[in-house]
């Protein structure tokens, strides 16, 4: 009775609705037009062709922050470290660069960095049993803490060779090509591929689907779960050095803040936090749409200090369109069940 | 067998370990530096942590029926800026601590709201507000100068003297001992217990699970207000970015103080003495001559020291002792307790 | 494919000896052996709670045993996750749970055995295609489509996702393999689809080990047939010499024949046609889980509920206590419509529900027994329903303590510490304390032992000869006929049939004539 008169009165609109509301990557790029569309009419600057060009380029640290954190989510983890690692691998590149070492090692000393954080959170995570966010909120803790203690609270200067001039972008490769934009493609086609066409990607998703069918299938679930945190300490790790070079000094609270928008953008790219859910596509949607929307209300003339409460209103916002996201997709899901056993309606 | 039986009951009773930790740091701390505990030195660094403390007990609170109150601190430091905002806009003090109070109710009730009616992760919902509490206090301080206000009676909530000790003192202890009594001794109280357990559980046996852990997050909101309103009384000014990284050495407190961030585990007291643990580390620290920068890394490994020992101790009392097998490579997990629960015990034929 | 699996010198492909486990002081299984012959269809027989189950988990790598060796061709086996299991050629259909939502049906048929490709000179890149031509013909026998290989399994109801693990478990080299429950749910059709594969499987000299609760399932099928009960081997017969009787003795204990004496023995006296009406559901929906249910229950009676896994039995006592919502329909209670938006407006009203699943859904572990016992009702033992009065919470407990014969040294013992039977008394006695007028019982005796089953049934008598009335849900036919009045039979959400007067059939010694029609109408056979 019920499915018939839905089937009916389903009506084009509702469809694409339905559909949007289904798809999240769908979701998120239908917001980022209707944003864009709101803001070339009542806004002319916002579509200026610099004035984009900056907000793709500014927006890079959170992307590729947020490729990270989706790893994470995906297998059903959340990585409240990821900022201050960024912060922590920032200082270790500038330090080692201070320290004499050669560019390479600098930037590999980073990403060891990042990556030793990662196993350190996973193995909070599945030795000691940790919830997820408290042992990465230890961990945030833990890493600000030793940041502070290096630096003294003063930021570390004097490592800008010219190539962190092109690594943070602030020099471009060619033409208005920055090597972030590079970095940031290549870490999305890397993270992309492992999650759509590995066995480990496969696993990420499986663990946060369903550990206990994970582990009756022989997945490895604890050390699979390690490795979602691996990722997203070498993800923290490049964004690192892109805002070491950025910035062109790293001060102890460079990463503060930078958590909660990798979070967002990976919520709004349609990321679950229950797990087993999110695309590399959709947080690079998401991390500009989130960059948009806080240009946007910049430009409105909303100064800067608002800046965090707008991001704590988007990622509520985000949470509840994937939560309505989930409940739609759903009851699709079941009525799709439904038919196809067969069941009368 | 028996002694280690009597033990393990003695150390699973909720407080018990960390009283007895306190103790211990507490003669260490006094062989090393005999000044810790003249009378002024223990009065500054008790009155400084009660703030903190009431924060602890909110998310012990919270934390008991299930959940997570990641922002308790800004809301703490905004609720503090709108109380100082009403004495400086020439409210008298009772509306201040109204307002400030309130601040914290309206947190509250947002986070409860949004987790019981949209059914959102909590450490989602709180992170959030943590950053938009955060947000409007460096708002508000650019709006307003928080300082300089000399309204009678408001230092007093603080520096006053009843009897010999500090009001501050006093309001705290009243508001403790009125927790504990709720938690343990009262209908809704029990029922925070229930939900934290197991939450299906409880809504089966009629337990209204959404009501019971909204009240949970308004009671840790109005503790957050009021921490607020006794950090205002004390420091005069308020900064922008006040109340930043309470909530890592709040629940940091409460899960030293054994309550099991599992839920369904914990008293307002022994989440006091956690966060008193952590108060005197600190003092400690400081009078060693130690950085206070190294006090956030203290708390990071406070939590996974907790975390750790609440583990080992509810294996003690689960397993008796365990059997470990011989050729076993490591011991079990102890995060594969629960799992090893619902594929054995939890479902045999 | 691979060489037919050799016996040991004994003649038996599995041999596990000596197995003992236990959970937090609970004896799961107590020395236990098995022996499968290569080639053979080993039946594992055994009522809830004989430990059927934890073998399983321990032959499929969940969960090491305390004691105890598992032989297979001879070899001794060291299973400590569920790789070393399936390496060994053991594949497991588990009852529940073992298939991932958010992955196609094609990946979770190669979860944890996937097949690589070589990219970029490593062998890193899933080969999709090279899966689906592995399993494509497999697939389509049973009825999954190469659209299907790419769906999420989480978009399939109960009945294919059990068709996919079938899929899944076959698609590999397999020595010996573990069936439980494997036809909860399934149609006719595919159940039979389903014993021409386990046929066939024997021919190609596979060994299966079959758990199953459906005794009739076996004749024609299984070759040997080993019971447990209470954690405890029983004994290993060869079906084609015994009967569903002699089974039932060796899984309940009671010797042949005195099985269905017992149960018309225990008869309740059939409630009397005028008595008033408790509940009354008219039209009652949930979108595509409950459809167009309407009931009533009477004052004194004992409304059964019947079907298979996934009928909706648990969701219809769920809607009816307004833990789950009602989208459309009616409930009346004592002839008042009402609406729940939780449960707790339905205790206030005067229904109560036993939960199935105790473990997760029915004791509180870290509280007291007494704590147990009160929770729905602490407005009886609080001051203005709002301060505990501990010491008259105590003494209730303790009254309860008595009249069920709870076997706890201390009411103020945590209620994990007791075993299932009178774990589940204390979830009794909660429901007994809010003097509710219509009580539901989900699966009531499920993993209790006998004594305690006699006893919860016992129970359920009390309540309704005291004047309560009583929903009860039971997966065993033979209990739910020797408890109702009437039964009732589900299938797919809907009411299918019901059975009327079963007190009178029983006394005229038609228990297993009503059995046999009920079981019927569950698995949606035409009535005859």
């Amino acid at each position: 009775m019920e499915t018939t008169s839905l089937k009916k009165n389903q009506t084009v609109v509702d469809r694409v609705v339905t559909r949007l509301l289904v798809d999240p990557t769908l979701g998120v790029l239908a917001l980022l037009v209707l944003i864009c569309l709101l803001a070339a009419f009542t806004l002319p600057v916002f579509l200026n062709g610099s004035n984009l060009y900056n907000l793709v380029n500014n927006s890079l640290v959170v992307m590729i922050l947020a490729m990270g954190m989706t790893v994470v989510l995906v297998s059903g983890g959340i990585d409240l470290s990821i900022g201050t690692t960024m912060a922590l691998c920032a200082g270790v590149s500038a330090a080692a660069m201070n320290f004499g070492l050669p560019l390479f090692a600098a930037l590999l000393a980073a990403l060891a960095m990042g990556a030793l954080v990662g196993l350190g959170n996973g193995l909070l995570i599945t030795r000691l049993g940790l919830p997820d966010f408290i042992a990465t909120l230890a961990m945030l803790g833990f890493a600000s803490g030793v940041l502070y203690i290096w630096t003294k609270g003063v930021p570390i200067i004097g490592y800008m060779v010219p190539e962190f001039y092109i690594i943070g972008g602030l020099t471009p490769l060619a033409g208005p090509l920055t090597l972030p934009m590079v970095i940031a493609l290549l870490v999305a086609l890397v993270l992309g591929g492992i999650l759509g066409f590995t066995r480990m990607g496969t696993h990420f998703f499986a663990v946060g689907s369903s550990k206990t069918g994970a582990m009756q299938s022989g997945v490895r679930v604890d050390r699979v779960r390690m490795q979602a945190y691996i990722f997203s300490g070498l993800a923290a790790a490049v964004a690192g050095i892109i805002m070491a070079g950025r910035n062109t000094n790293v001060p102890a609270d460079l990463g503060n803040g930078y958590e909660i928008q990798a979070i967002a953008a990976a919520v709004i790219g349609g990321a679950a936090l229950s797990g087993g859910r999110g695309r590399i596509l959709g947080a690079i949607l998401g991390a500009i749409t989130l960059a948009a929307a806080v240009n946007l209300i910049n430009l409105v003339g909303v100064p800067s200090s608002y800046q965090k409460i707008v991001i704590g209103g988007i990622l509520v916002a985000a949470v509840l369109a994937n939560r309505i996201s989930a409940i739609v997709s759903g009851k699709v899901r079941q009525r799709k069940a439904m038919v196809l056993e067969g069941i009368p309606a | 067998m028996n002694f280690q039986r009597a033990a393990s009951r003695i150390l699973s009773t909720s407080g018990v370990p960390i009283v007895i930790a306190l103790v211990i740091v507490i003669i260490v701390f006094q062989i090393m530096s005999p000044v810790f505990l003249t009378s002024g030195s223990v009065r500054d660094y008790i009155n400084n942590a009660i703030p903190i403390l009431l924060l602890t007990v909110g998310v012990a609170i919270v934390i008991v029926g299930g959940g997570i109150d990641l922002s308790v601190g800004t809301v703490a430091g905004l609720s503090a800026g709108t109380t100082m905002w009403a004495l400086v806009s020439g409210a008298p003090t009772w509306t201040a601590v109204a307002v400030g109070v309130a601040t914290g109710l309206v947190f509250g009730l947002f986070n409860g709201l949004m987790i019981t009616v949209f059914g959102i992760n909590d450490f989602i919902v709180t992170l959030a507000t943590l950053n938009i509490a955060g947000g409007l206090l460096i708002v508000l301080t650019e709006k307003v100068p928080l300082q300089g206000v000399s309204t009678p009676g408001f230092s007093d909530l603080v520096y006053g003297n009843f009897l010999g000790v500090p009001t501050g003192f006093w309001i705290a202890a009243i508001i403790f001992v009125l927790m504990q009594f709720l938690l343990i001794r009262t209908v809704f109280g029990r029922r925070i217990f229930a939900i934290g357990i197991a939450p299906g559980a409880a809504n089966v046996a009629g337990v209204n699970v959404n009501r019971v852990r909204l009240g949970t997050f308004v009671i840790s909101g109005l503790l957050a207000g009021a921490a607020g309103v006794l950090l205002a009384s004390r420091l005069g000014a308020v900064q922008a970015f006040l109340g930043n990284g309470y909530e890592f050495v709040a629940i940091a407190g409460a899960v030293l103080g054994g309550v099991s961030l599992a839920g369904g585990r914990g008293s307002v007291w022994a989440a006091v003495a956690g966060g008193l643990m952590l108060a005197t580390l600190q003092q400690g620290l400081r009078l060693n001559g130690v950085d206070p920068v190294y006090f956030s890394i203290v708390t990071g490994l406070c939590i996974v020291a907790g975390v750790v020992f609440d583990r080992r101790i509810q294996q003690l009392v689960l397993g008796g002792i365990r059997k470990r097998s011989k050729s076993g490579p490591t011991p079990p997990a102890p995060a594969k307790l629960q799992e090893t629960h619902l594929l054995g015990t939890g479902k045999q034929d | 494919m691979t060489e037919r699996p050799a016996p040991d010198a004994d003649g038996f492909l599995l041999n596990v000896q000596g197995i003992s486990k236990h959970y937090q002081g609970v004896t799961a299984l107590d020395a236990v052996g098995l022996q499968v012959r290569p080639a053979e269809i080993h039946a594992l027989l055994g009522g809830n709670g004989a430990g059927k189950s934890t073998l399983i988990n321990i032959l499929s790598g969940l969960t090491s045993p305390d004691s105890g060796t598992i032989m297979l061709s001879g070899n001794r086996l060291e299973l400590r996750r569920p790789t070393d299991a399936l390496g060994s050629g053991i594949n497991t259909i588990h009852q529940e749970l073992s298939l991932v939502p958010a992955l196609t049906t094609l990946d979770n048929i190669f979860l944890g055995r996937e097949v690589n490709a070589r990219f970029l000179g490593l062998n890193v890149r899933l080969d999709r295609r090279h899966m689906e031509d592995r399993v494509r013909s497999l697939a389509s026998e049973f009825g999954l489509t190469e659209e299907d290989l790419k769906l999420p399994v989480g978009e399939f109801g109960a009945l294919k996702k059990r068709v996919v693990e079938i899929v899944k478990a076959l698609a590999f080299d397999t020595r010996l393999l573990i069936l439980d429950e494997p036809t909860s749910g399934l149609e006719e059709e595919e159940r039979l689809n389903l014993f021409e594969h386990m046929r066939r499987l024997r021919g190609k000299g596979v060994s299966l080990i079959w758990v199953t609760h459906h005794l009739e399932e076996l004749f024609g099928l299984a070759d040997t047939a080993t019971v447990f009960r209470d954690g405890r081997l029983v004994g290993t017969v060869e079906v084609p010499d015994t009967s569903v009787d002699d089974l039932l003795g060796m899984m309940f204990g009671i010797a042949a024949g005195e099985f269905g004496s017992t149960a018309t023995a225990a008869v309740v006296t059939e409630a009397e046609e005028s008595r008033e009406e408790v509940l009354r559901l008219t039209d009652v929906n949930r979108s595509y889980i409950l459809r167009d249910i309407s009931l009533t229950v009477h004052k004194g009676e004992v409304l059964g509920i019947a079907g298979l896994a996934g009928a909706g039995r648990t969701e219809l006592a769920r809607a009816i206590m307004g833990i789950d919502k009602i989208s459309s329909g009616t409930v009346h209670l004592k002839g008042k419509a009402v609406k729940f938006s939780d449960s707790s407006a339905a205790y206030q009203k005067g229904l109560a529900m036993l939960p199935e699943d105790r473990k997760q859904l029915g004791i509180l572990p870290e509280l007291s027994v007494s704590e147990n016992i009160s929770i729905s009702s602490l407005d009886r033992v609080s001051w203005l329903g709002f301060v505990l009065k501990g010491r008259d919470e105590v003494s209730q407990a303790e009254s309860y303590r008595q009249r069920l014969g709870i076997k706890t040294a201390d009411v103020r013992e945590k209620i994990r510490n007791l075993s299932g039977g009178n774990q589940q008394k204390a979830i009794v006695a909660r429901c007994l304390n809010t003097n509710p007028d219509l009580l539901i019982f989900d699966e009531p005796t499920q993993g209790i032992d006998v004594s305690a089953k006699v006893e919860v049934h016992n129970l359920i008598r009390e309540f309704v000869a005291n004047g309560g009335a009583a929903i009860v849900i039971a997966s065993e036919i033979g209990e739910l006929v020797e408890l109702s009045h009437r039964v009732i039979i589900m299938k797919k959400g809907r009411l299918v049939g019901s059975v009327d007067h079963v007190p009178h059939a029983l006394v005229s010694g038609q228990f297993e004539a009503v059995k046999n029609r009920i079981l019927a109408m569950s698995a949606g056979r035409t009535e005859s």
